[in-house]
């Protein structure tokens, strides 16, 4: 096990809440952006732009938690338990609050 | 089937009444969130109670506790499905009560402390002071405008509220069931008058629709 | 030299506890009279007036409710006029909201934390009683104001345009502005050095995953506060700056919008809530295990908890908005937001009650609160829950229904903890017992009276009565449900009234308590009481921690820990790892003085000169102000080497770090987070502004290549004098002088203020379009920081000058390149953030 330092493992202690934070904070960002560029009427594929635009985030974060939910035992040994909570908590927050992104009226 | 629940429950209800009760709705909007506020006061009842007991339970003898089952079966999971489930229901109420499909259009202006309303009259579109003319039976949009500080516009029998707000324009959807006379409110505080600041709604017959209107219609 | 093994520190040899106490005292005491309480640093006097303070504001917005009921109580009553009306309920909030609850979980989380963590006092001793006095005249300034009849009025959030020039044209809401904004510094103040002090300032080998459940919550706390206040802070200065200068923000026929200040506000205001909850659930946390004889029930799932609250409680901010007229694709995350942000207070709820189950629970006073909490704060939860449902917050959004459940939410999640949180500490605080039988009494009348006043107040709501408003003539069928809870308002207020009896009886006529009368484990019971400003004799090591308070605390105070006395004359206390607590070095912190109350002074000089108009003015009382922080900061530079100091046998701590982090380092990269958040609120309203508002379009700018090439000028002359700063301290690290190099600095830094100035005075009037206006506020933000650069690399070249800057002691000098660094990331995003507005036209 590497020792590793506290603001270290602090960090991946907020790496996942952090992980939606941005990705929570994009998706309302594009989602103004493409209400007032008319991006719903957009199709791309079996969504529209707006829909798909909004979803990129949040997959990118959940993708970026999964990583390192398969890392962080090895990284942080004995310590891994909280940092591993709380990417959980980053994963489920993402899928939680995009789900509605699927279906509620977009603008 | 609503009548049945109505009638259980008629104590509760009697005490409930008003002309700005939102227990008592005369529309199918108002109606749909009235029965959501019965729904989710039933459930919180159940939870509360649950809580109550659980804490009461506490005070026995000393036990073992499988602190697993407790912050992340109880904690997590129980009250993540919970929540869910509120959420669906809410999604689903929220997406029938918006303005989909036509309506009729009518206007709302607010200003500190009166509100003028444009509608169809039977001389094309008139406009008139505190109160607002709609046929019942079908649904109305709002577009609400102000034009000095943010206001709300408010008919509880018929719907929720949505705000008036300088600079913008919103569309709230109302629809009353019968012909009546309706009060409403502004909800948003702006400023002395606010709590003076009434309307009526006059739901008319869809026959007798567009209204003839006299100064009688219009408050003075 | 490797970090000594914190486990293997050898002990102090015995000493008689009463001269070494002498010895400490005779160094940490406050001064005597009324002026030692004045210059007073110490945390355990501060925090005890920091709640004292809250607890008479609470009382003045007791008051202010009282009068409210007594308004409402029949349909026309024309106790109070309109106007005055308004200013009392406005009053109310915002007391309730800045003036006591905010200070009052400062003051707990001051006076608790060093003893908890098992040190001395907070990081920032003088930062303590800057917030105290800034608070205290902040607060002064709001009350005048009541008394005088030019109270704000506008409700406690302050919408605009209400707010604005053109409907409130008295100096009401800029009282409400200032003041607020006054008071804020306090909360700032005490985040940084709660946030530094639990990271830093643990007892050696108390490991993060190890410390108290309560040192988690103020993190999670000081850190939400970091984050949450700066969007307010930034609201209330663009504001003012509409209200004083013309600047349209706010203003929908300038290109302004009245939304940006409610999601400003609200960006605050709903972590508020939280920032006000954790607390009192820390309080819980504590409590409930010890009254229950048991440990608390997991431990990890409540520290996920308080991270998830941290987190997700800011991405609920528009659920206050949900009738604004927003899409219902971004009210349904938000309204699954809101939802999620009850998990966590789920996890807590359980594990409570499974302690509750695992223990068996005595049925104290602190008990008593502590079910009071469970009847009122789960009901509040489960009508929060209610309102985050879109369809059914569009019926009870601003009625009676919001206010009934923000009471639940805050006397239950906030004030009975906090109630059994005092009675809980009062023996410490007091070093009383209480008389038996009146705080029963109490704790009825307010529990009675609470749900008496608001239960039924939620089907007021849902009856449709609005909030807000004086008369209800037309609408007799809310009479009964009006006065029933005005009655009950008054049984809860003579309950409050009882408790406050309670609490003076038992600090003025209380028998002697025991030491530690809860058999506690935590270190801030292993103490005399009522505790000396010096808390610990000698400092926890990892053995004494085991030990729990019981056993510790004798063998603390014969100097048997780390650090015992005060040998040095110096006020020393040990600063650690933030991880795994290893020992790194002996900070000395500062002696009680008058400089805190003095800055204040100077601060409300200026807050009151802009309160009272006079903008040209206002200013000049800014040249005090930086003086005094000039000098605030000279006193904290060591100007000789110090020798190492024998924490233990045999151990040797330095009291320099050498290249490690000192706490003033560690406070100023909290500083610069709250400055970032702020500084991502200002591109945030200038991307709302250009994006979402619907008003006129911005007119062109005509930037040329003039403005493009000073922006240019200004950011690499930014650049320069970074890297002089760093090569400055190369050379002061190597012992060779550094004076040309920081002389240097200096003057790159004037330039590049003089080049902004030449930038600045080309752009176009800020009052003729919100987009000017943000333009303009993002040059002036990076003005700002420029000019404290300048002081910054002024400082150092002074330091040089003086032969105080030295290998290891070149503090001010890494602060100051720290300082750059951020200046210049703030310059080169707020180019490009005037940039991207320019090519969206």
């Amino acid at each position: 096990m590497r020792q590793v330092g506290g603001m270290v493992w602090l960090g991946w202690l907020i790496a996942g809440p952090t992980a939606w934070a941005g990705a929570f904070s994009v998706a309302y960002g594009l989602h103004g952006l493409g209400c007032e560029l008319g991006w719903p009427a957009l199709d791309v594929g079996p969504l529209s732009l707006q829909r798909m635009a909004i979803a990129l985030p949040s997959l990118a974060a959940i993708l970026l938690c999964l990583v390192l939910l398969s890392r962080v035992k090895a990284t942080l040994g004995p310590e891994a338990g909280l940092p591993r909570l709380g990417l959980w908590i980053g994963l489920i927050a993402t899928l939680y609050t995009m789900a509605p992104v699927l279906v509620a009226t977009s603008c | 089937m609503k009548c049945a629940a109505l009638a259980a429950v008629p104590l509760v209800l009697s005490g409930c009444t008003g002309p700005l009760s939102t227990l008592s709705p005369s529309g199918p909007i108002a109606q749909d969130i009235a029965w959501l506020w019965w729904a989710l006061l039933a459930g919180a009842a159940l939870l509360a109670l649950m809580v109550f007991v659980l804490v009461a339970l506490g005070f026995g003898r000393p036990r073992e506790v499988a602190e697993g089952r407790w912050v992340f079966g109880m904690g997590v999971w129980f009250s993540l499905a919970v929540l869910t489930l509120t959420l669906a229901g809410a999604l689903w109420i929220g997406e029938r009560m918006l303005p989909h499909g036509p309506a009729l259009e009518v206007h709302a202006h607010a200003r500190q402390w009166s509100w003028s309303f444009t509608h169809p009259g039977t001389t094309g579109r008139t406009e008139t002071e505190g109160v607002l003319h709609i046929p019942a039976g079908r649904p109305v949009d709002v577009l609400l405008t102000s034009s000095d500080v943010i206001h709300s516009f408010w008919v509880p029998q018929l719907g929720g509220k949505m705000d008036a707000i300088p600079g913008r324009q919103n569309r709230l959807r109302i629809e009353a069931a019968r012909p009546g006379t309706y009060e409403g409110l502004c909800a948003e505080f702006c400023g002395l008058e606010h709590a003076s600041m009434r309307f009526e709604v006059i739901a008319h017959d869809p026959a007798a629709w567009p209204p003839l209107l006299t100064m009688e219609g219009s408050r003075p | 030299m490797s970090p000594p093994d914190v486990t293997a520190i050898p002990a102090n040899p015995p000493r008689r506890a009463l001269p070494l106490h002498r010895e400490l005292d005779r160094v940490w005491r406050n001064g005597p009279g009324l002026w030692g309480q004045v210059t007073s640093v110490s945390h355990t006097t501060l925090g005890l007036r920091f709640m004292a303070t809250a607890f008479v504001f609470f009382g003045i917005g007791g008051l202010l409710a009282m009068l409210i009921r007594a308004q409402l109580a029949t349909p026309q009553s024309a106790f109070l006029d309109t106007a005055l009306y308004n200013q009392i309920f406005t009053m109310h909030g915002s007391i309730m909201m800045f003036l006591f609850a905010i200070p009052m979980l400062e003051g707990l989380a001051m006076y608790l934390l060093p003893k908890m963590l098992g040190t001395r006092d907070l990081a920032f001793p003088r930062l303590s009683a800057l917030g105290y006095w800034c608070y205290l005249l902040g607060g002064t300034i709001l009350i005048a104001a009541l008394l005088a009849g030019v109270a704000p009025a506008d409700g406690w959030f302050m919408y605009t345009p209400l707010s604005g020039k053109t409907y409130s044209p008295g100096i009401n809401a800029d009282v409400w502005l200032l003041g607020v904004t006054f008071v804020e510094i306090s909360a700032l103040a005490a985040a940084i050095e709660l946030m530094v002090s639990i990271l830093r300032l643990r007892a050696p080998g108390m490991k993060l995953t190890q410390m108290p459940l309560f040192a988690w919550y103020i993190l999670g706390t000081a850190a939400m506060m970091l984050a949450g206040f700066p969007p307010l802070i930034l609201g209330s200065v663009l504001l003012e700056m509409e209200r004083a200068f013309g600047w349209p923000f706010f203003d929908p026929e300038r290109g302004g919008d009245p939304l940006l200040w409610q999601h400003l506000f609200w960006l605050f205001g709903h972590p508020e809530v939280y920032i006000i909850f954790l607390p009192a659930a820390g309080v819980l946390s504590t409590v409930i295990p010890v009254l229950c004889r048991t440990t608390i029930v997991g431990y990890g799932a409540i520290v996920a908890a308080i991270l998830g609250m941290v987190f997700l409680s800011f991405g609920l901010w528009v659920h206050h908005m949900f009738t604004v007229g927003i899409p219902h694709l971004a009210l349904a995350f938000f309204s699954a937001a809101s939802m999620l942000v009850a998990v966590p207070t789920a996890v807590q709820i359980f594990a409570w009650i499974g302690t509750m189950w695992r223990g068996r629970p005595e049925l104290k006073l602190p008990m008593l609160y502590i079910l009071g909490f469970f009847f009122t704060f789960v009901m509040g939860g489960l009508t929060g829950v209610m309102l985050a449902v879109v369809p059914f917050n569009w019926q009870a959004h601003d009625t009676a229904f919001v206010t009934a459940h923000l009471h639940y939410v805050l006397i239950g999640g906030f004030v009975f903890p906090m109630l059994a949180g005092v009675t809980w500490w009062m023996p410490l605080m007091s070093g009383r017992r209480r008389i038996k039988g009146l705080g029963e009494a109490a704790f009825w009348l307010i529990l009675i009276g609470f749900h008496g006043t608001f239960f039924l107040m939620h089907l007021t709501g849902l009856m449709g009565m609005p909030r807000r408003i004086p008369t209800y003539a037309d609408n007799p069928e809310w009479m009964w449900l009006n006065l029933s809870s005005s009655f009950f308002g008054f049984v809860m207020t003579i309950g409050f009234a009882l408790f406050t009896i309670d609490l003076i009886l038992q600090a003025g006529f209380g028998k002697r308590s025991v030491r530690d009368p809860w058999q506690a484990p935590s270190l801030d019971w292993a103490m005399a009481l009522p505790p000396p400003n010096y808390n610990f004799a000698s400092l926890p090591g990892v053995e004494l921690q085991k030990e729990g308070a019981g056993g510790a605390m004798l063998k603390l105070a014969r100097g048997e820990g780390l650090l015992p006395g005060a040998p040095r004359g110096r006020r020393e206390i040990l600063v650690t790892s933030v991880g795994t607590a290893r020992l790194e070095h002996v900070a000395l912190l500062p002696f009680n003085t008058a400089l805190p109350l003095v800055l204040a002074l100077a601060i409300c000089a200026f807050v009151l000169l802009m309160l009272a108009g006079f903008y040209a003015l206002a200013p000049v009382a800014l040249i005090p102000v930086t003086g005094l922080i000039w000098a605030w900061a000279r006193r904290a530079v060591a100007s000789v080497d110090a020798a190492p100091v024998e924490v233990a046998p045999g151990l040797l701590l330095p009291v320099h770090p050498e290249g490690g982090t000192t706490l003033t380092q560690s406070g100023l990269r909290c500083l610069l987070f709250a400055d970032g958040t702020f500084f991502a609120s200002l591109l945030f309203g200038l991307a709302f502004l250009s994006l979402v508002s619907p008003g006129p379009p911005l007119p062109a700018w005509g930037a040329d290549q003039k403005v493009l090439l000073s922006a240019l000028a200004g950011l690499s002359l930014l650049v320069t004098g970074g890297l002089g700063a760093r090569w400055a301290l190369g050379r002061v690290e190597s012992g060779r002088p550094a004076g040309a190099a920081l002389f240097g600095w200096v003057i790159v830094n004037l330039v590049a203020l003089v080049a902004l100035a030449a930038l600045a005075a080309g752009l176009p009037d800020p009052t003729r379009h919100a987009g000017d206006a943000v333009r303009a506020a993002l040059v002036a933000y990076v003005g700002l920081h420029i000019t404290i650069a300048v002081l910054f690399s002024a400082f150092a070249l002074d330091l040089a000058r003086r032969g105080e800057l030295a290998h290891g002691r070149a503090g001010a000098l890494r602060n100051g390149w720290l300082w750059q660094g951020y200046t210049l990331a703030a310059a080169a995003l707020a180019t490009a953030a005037l940039w991207a507005q320019e090519a969206a036209l």
